[in-house]
């Protein structure tokens, strides 16, 4: 397992040469400040719900920093800090979680796709975008994450079978947090290390420390080198661990001890990395006061701006549906928009 | 002008498709070296290169997936499933995400991909082949349902399928392919999205159908007209979107309609349209809509097939059921 | 008995074959599975086995000749058979198997439209013209199928003006059954719908088929009722049933009124009928007092917010309610001008049905004829009427003094289920003070 920063913060190995390890260092710190404040709103009843990802600062911000600011990133619900990090606006995912659509819209310059809901279909988008890229002799690449419970599901496969079979530019990265809701991932697989499932798809598999960041990026920088330059996919597990619940409406005291999760906590990814960069001198505690102030208000606008999104009205959400309303459904919207909001067809019209 | 079946049409559509835009790509099982097992892209290959004509593993899901992925980045990927039998392992990725990606993301990220398939029966071929479950896909919000019945309309549709910003499923009546022909233009014009057709203008009672069972319905025009029974023939052409003002319309004039598929009759897609007929048309009816469907039942296999497809003589008897009393 | 083989598709698409080999000749024994023929497809060559164990009797084509898939490749049978046989060829089972996905028919039906326009059809029953706006405009003859344009769906409800009345279906029947014509019934329902009523009270008015039950005087007069006037009688007599209706009366004094009518018409050259004043003066009242504008449905007042004023014509046919429709979004003058035309219209029968019904109020000005005041009857659907007599000289009191002026009487009946008497008074009392100063109503 690849690994360059140990636990208690010394090199095991030489960091890679293009890493700006303050800059991760920060990008995880207003992470988790994210993260906390997401399970909070949800237990005041203002989201939805929250799946946090506490824990896995490392495994998403790492990869995503390898990244070219146009490459593209498809991710699931669960990777709000690598999306963040790859330029997708801190409000719109959190207005997606308070339940409006238009968090689902990041402006044109983010090619990052809307949180994926669905646990294992959206590999196969990263796959159809590289393709397409290359068909356009553009080498964007395009990065998916997923989880080790995603493996399981059908279109994993499929989507890994296409990237080898056609040499596809993109990256899978598997955060393997050892949990699938309640599932762990010794009962989710037969293998070992979900890293070598990429046999099985012609394809390199590099299992990585998923909480030791700098060996994060140099995986995914290199995996990404490999996809720009036509070399085909490449999958990465990143081995980490989900601190939190699955979501908000969790409890996983009901299948797990917290014995488990206090082991993790002492592997966790940001104290890691400070304790380097605090080695090194390049960490004071004035530094982290700046950042936490930074970072709470940060996510205090966000907060604030994903709120005071007006929602939709009853017309509005007819509206993204096609580009143009057919008459059918332009029909429809006259109803629902009725004064009164009781239009319905007036029988024999 | 040169006679075309209904599946070279769609083959010479799609080479025109293939030469007028540089986005468009085609992917599906045995489409490129093999030409498709109907031969529906016989020769393209050949014209326009494995980079444009994909041979993909057997993995439906992950040809729709793939070619979601191709959209979303602004291709305009045709994708074929080689029998609606078979589609279903796709569906999920249709309705879960090529449907709705744009409502997702409100007009950010856009879905402009064709889904071709062959579908209905008649054919004698084997279990899953025969599959006629056009409604399920109509059902769905953000998708639009297409179904020609002829060549020039085959070849106008999937033209003007290519164009739209939206997700399109193309059926294709697999037992019209070599069975009707037409003669064509070298550019057929395009039929546009939404319209229905009036084969058959009439005065009686409009007979509304679409795809294979065009076939039986005009030999029922025919049948009835020899009797002095005025038919209107009606080919729906465009489930999603429905020609409402069209059925409409035609059966404010007639007073009777008779409306005909092969799909299993609950829940199918004739059950939609004369809702809408009832609604719109109640003041006008001279007699209860009337449907000539495929029973509630899984599709026969050939040796049985004849009790289940909906022959002319069901739909003749149909109509003048209208005309009694 | 002799078993037909009949070349399968084996290619799942193949159309036809060569016959490259006979492995047997006419005449000779084969087994089952045993290879029978070599063939060429598309593809590839491939030997045929027997279906059959037997003996050859017919071979359905020479090797190098094409056969077409689901001809007779090859007849088996017992030793010393004929094959056809003398009678009328009996097919043997022939359950070819077919392929996986399945048989495509060959032959092409062609669909290609003929260039010059179809013929003709036969020349439909006659109906009533479609009005204006009828989608069918495009019409029968076009050549190439006209798929409509898709267009608004709301289109479809304006849409091809129906050939034929509107009537639910249980309607019809029960048109059918009472030997009631449709298309002679004057709709009451909404969109000018035949309702269920309106055929009951056709039926009702027919003459009736028996004789009379006296012989009459030898030189009486038999005069059947016209259709109109049946329709008339049979609306009257519903109302006359089910409205509890009462008439309030009052007169005013309409010098003011007649000035200012004098001095419109000279100012714009027009003729403004006093309906037109009357209308404009009514219409404040109305806005004041909606209970006047309304319909009664159950046990729901429904207070109308257009108003719809019917003004009764005489015509020679009998008393006809022209309806003016959306009175409150015109001025006067463009009051007058519709009464102008409404008029002669009515008269001429040529208005169409939609505006002969469906007011919301109706006014009933006679006073062209002459007379005072008398008891109109509220119109079903309505809740109100006012009837204006002839302005005649009278001795009016101003103040100390008597003086003559004209003075114009007015009825106003009402549904007393809904409007209490003192209502009524109001109503009256607002639209005579207007009539006295129609500087009120005019400003």
């Amino acid at each position: 397992m690849l690994q360059i920063l140990a636990p208690d913060g010394h090199l095991t190995a030489e960091p890679p040469a293009t890493v700006d390890s303050r800059g991760l260092y920060r990008a995880m710190v207003l992470a988790r400040a994210y993260d906390r404040r997401g399970t909070a709103l949800q237990r005041q009843g203002r989201l939805a719900t929250y799946a946090s990802f506490e824990g896995q600062e490392a495994a998403q911000i790492g990869a995503a920093a390898a990244l070219r600011r146009d490459d593209w990133l498809v991710a699931s619900y669960r990777d709000s800090a690598a999306m963040w990090h790859h330029g997708y606006p801190l409000e719109l995912l959190i207005a997606g979680r308070t339940g409006h659509e238009r968090g689902g819209a990041p402006p044109e310059s983010v090619n990052v796709l809307p949180p994926s809901i669905t646990v294992g279909g959206h590999m196969l988008h990263a796959v159809g975008l590289a393709w397409a890229e290359r068909y356009r002799h553009v080498d964007r690449v395009a990065l998916t994450m997923f989880g080790d419970g995603a493996t399981s599901e059908g279109d994993f496969h499929e989507a890994m079978n296409f990237a080898g079979v056609y040499r596809v530019g993109c990256v899978f990265l598997c955060q393997n947090n050892g949990w699938a809701i309640s599932l762990p991932t010794e009962r989710q697989t037969a293998v070992a290390a979900l890293a070598d499932k990429a046999i099985g798809y012609g394809m390199p598999g590099v299992r990585v420390d998923g909480n030791d960041v700098l060996a994060v990026y140099q995986a995914t920088e290199a995996a990404v080198l490999r996809a720009r330059g036509g070399d085909g996919p490449t999958l990465i597990e990143a081995v980490t661990y989900r601190v939190g619940p699955h979501t908000t409406a969790d409890d996983p005291g009901r299948y797990r001890t917290e014995e488990q999760t206090e082991a993790w906590r002492q592997r966790d990814p940001i104290d890691r990395l400070r304790r380097y960069l605090h080695a090194g001198g390049h960490w004071t505690p004035d530094w982290q006061d700046d950042l936490d102030r930074e970072a709470a208000a940060l996510v205090d606008a966000a907060v604030a701006a994903a709120e005071a999104l007006p929602a939709f009205t009853a017309g509005e959400i007819f509206d993204a549906t096609f580009a143009e309303l057919p008459p059918v459904l332009a029909e429809q919207r006259g109803w629902a928009t009725a004064a009164g909001g009781v239009g319905e067809p007036d029988g024999g019209g | 002008m040169v006679t075309r079946t209904l599946a070279q049409a769609i083959n010479h559509a799609l080479g025109l498709a293939l030469s007028d835009r540089d986005d468009v790509v085609l992917l599906g099982e045995d489409i490129g070296a093999a030409g498709g097992v109907f031969r529906l892209t016989d020769g393209l290959l050949d014209r326009f290169g494995p980079g444009r004509v994909i041979d993909t593993p057997v993995a439906e899901s992950g040809i729709v997936g793939v070619g979601y992925g191709m959209a979303v980045a602004g291709l305009r990927p045709v994708l074929e499933l080689q029998f609606m039998g078979f589609s279903y392992p796709a569906f999920d990725q249709v309705i879960s995400h090529v449907s709705r990606i744009r409502n997702r993301s409100r007009h950010r990220f856009t879905a402009p991909l064709v889904i071709r398939m062959p579908y209905g029966g008649g054919i004698g071929a084997a279990e899953h082949h025969s599959e006629s479950t056009e409604a399920l896909y109509a059902h769905v919000p953000g998708l639009k349902v297409v179904v020609p019945s002829r060549p020039g309309d085959a070849a106008g549709l999937l033209r003007s399928a290519i164009e739209d910003p939206d997700p399109v499923v193309f059926l294709e009546p697999i037992r019209l392919y070599r069975a009707v022909q037409e003669e064509l233009p070298d550019r057929p014009p395009l039929v546009p999205l939404g319209a229905a057709a009036i084969e058959r203008p009439g005065t009686d009672v409009t007979l509304i159908a679409w795809g294979a069972m065009m076939t039986e319905t005009r030999a029922a025009a025919a049948e009835l007209a020899a009797d002095g029974v005025s038919a209107e023939v009606l080919d729906v052409r465009s489930l999603v979107p429905l020609d409402v003002a069209a059925i409409a319309g035609s059966v404010t004039k007639t007073g009777r309609a008779v409306v005909v598929h092969e799909a299993p009759r609950t829940g199918g897609f004739g059950a939609e349209i004369v809702a809408q007929i009832q609604q719109r048309c109640l003041y006008s009816l001279l007699a209860p809509v009337a449907r000539v469907t495929g029973w509630d039942t899984v599709f026969p296999l050939k040796r049985a097939e004849q009790h289940y497809l909906p022959g002319t003589a069901r739909i003749v008897a149909a109509a003048r059921r209208t005309l009694a009393g | 008995m002799a078993s037909e083989f009949r070349l399968p598709d084996i290619g799942e698409g193949l159309t036809g074959a060569e016959i490259v080999r006979w492995h047997i000749a006419p005449g000779e024994p084969v087994a089952a599975d045993q290879p029978l023929v070599e063939i060429e497809t598309d593809k590839s060559i491939v030997d045929i086995p027997s279906p059959y164990a037997g003996t050859l009797l017919y071979r359905g084509a020479a090797a190098g000749e094409t056969l077409p898939v689901g001809a007779v490749l090859a007849v088996i049978g017992a030793a010393g058979e004929t094959w056809p046989p003398a009678g009328p060829a009996e097919r043997a089972g022939t359950d070819r198997a077919a392929p996986i996905v399945g048989t495509l028919r060959e032959q092409a039906q062609d669909l290609t439209r003929p260039a010059p326009a179809p013929e003709p059809l036969p020349a439909p029953e006659p109906l009533p013209r479609p009005g204006p706006g009828s989608g069918l405009a495009a019409g029968p003859a076009a050549g190439p199928a006209s798929g409509s344009a898709p267009g608004s769906v709301a289109g479809s409800a304006a849409g091809p003006v129906a050939a034929r009345p509107r009537a639910l279906p249980l309607v019809r029947k029960l048109a059918a059954s009472l030997g009631v014509d449709l298309r002679e019934v004057a709709g009451t329902g909404p969109h000018a719908t035949v309702t269920r009523a309106d055929v009951t009270a056709a039926a009702a008015a027919e003459p009736p088929a028996a004789a009379p039950a006296e012989p009459a005087g030898a030189d009486d007069e038999r005069r059947p009722l016209s259709r109109l006037r049946r329709t008339i009688a049979a609306n009257l007599t519903r109302a006359w049933a089910e409205i509890p209706m009462v008439t309030a009366f009052d007169e005013v004094p309409v010098g003011r009124l007649l000035a200012a009518r004098a001095a419109l018409q000279r100012r714009h050259g027009v003729r403004v009928p006093i309906d037109a004043l009357l209308i404009a003066a009514v219409l404040p009242v109305l806005r004041a007092y909606p209970e006047f504008n309304a319909s009664l449905d159950g046990d729901t007042l429904v207070l109308h917010r257009r108003y719809d004023i019917g003004i009764a014509v005489d015509t020679p046919d009998g008393l006809l309610v022209a309806v003016l429709a959306d009175a409150g979004r015109h001025g006067l003058l463009a009051l007058a001008a519709e009464v102008r035309r409404l008029g002669p219209a009515a008269r001429a029968r040529s208005l169409p049905p939609a505006e002969l019904t469906g007011q919301t109020f109706t006014i009933s000005n006679v006073g062209a004829i002459g007379g005072g005041h008398g008891t109109p009857l509220v119109p079903l659907g309505t809740t109100g009427i006012l009837a204006a007599g002839r302005a005649t000289p009278k001795p009016v009191v101003d103040g100390s003094t008597v003086r003559v002026a004209p003075v114009l009487p007015l009825s106003l009946s009402y549904d007393h289920r809904v409007i209490d008497g003192a209502l009524g008074r109001r109503f009256l009392a607002m639209l005579a003070e207007q009539l006295a100063e129609p500087v009120l109503f005019l400003a």
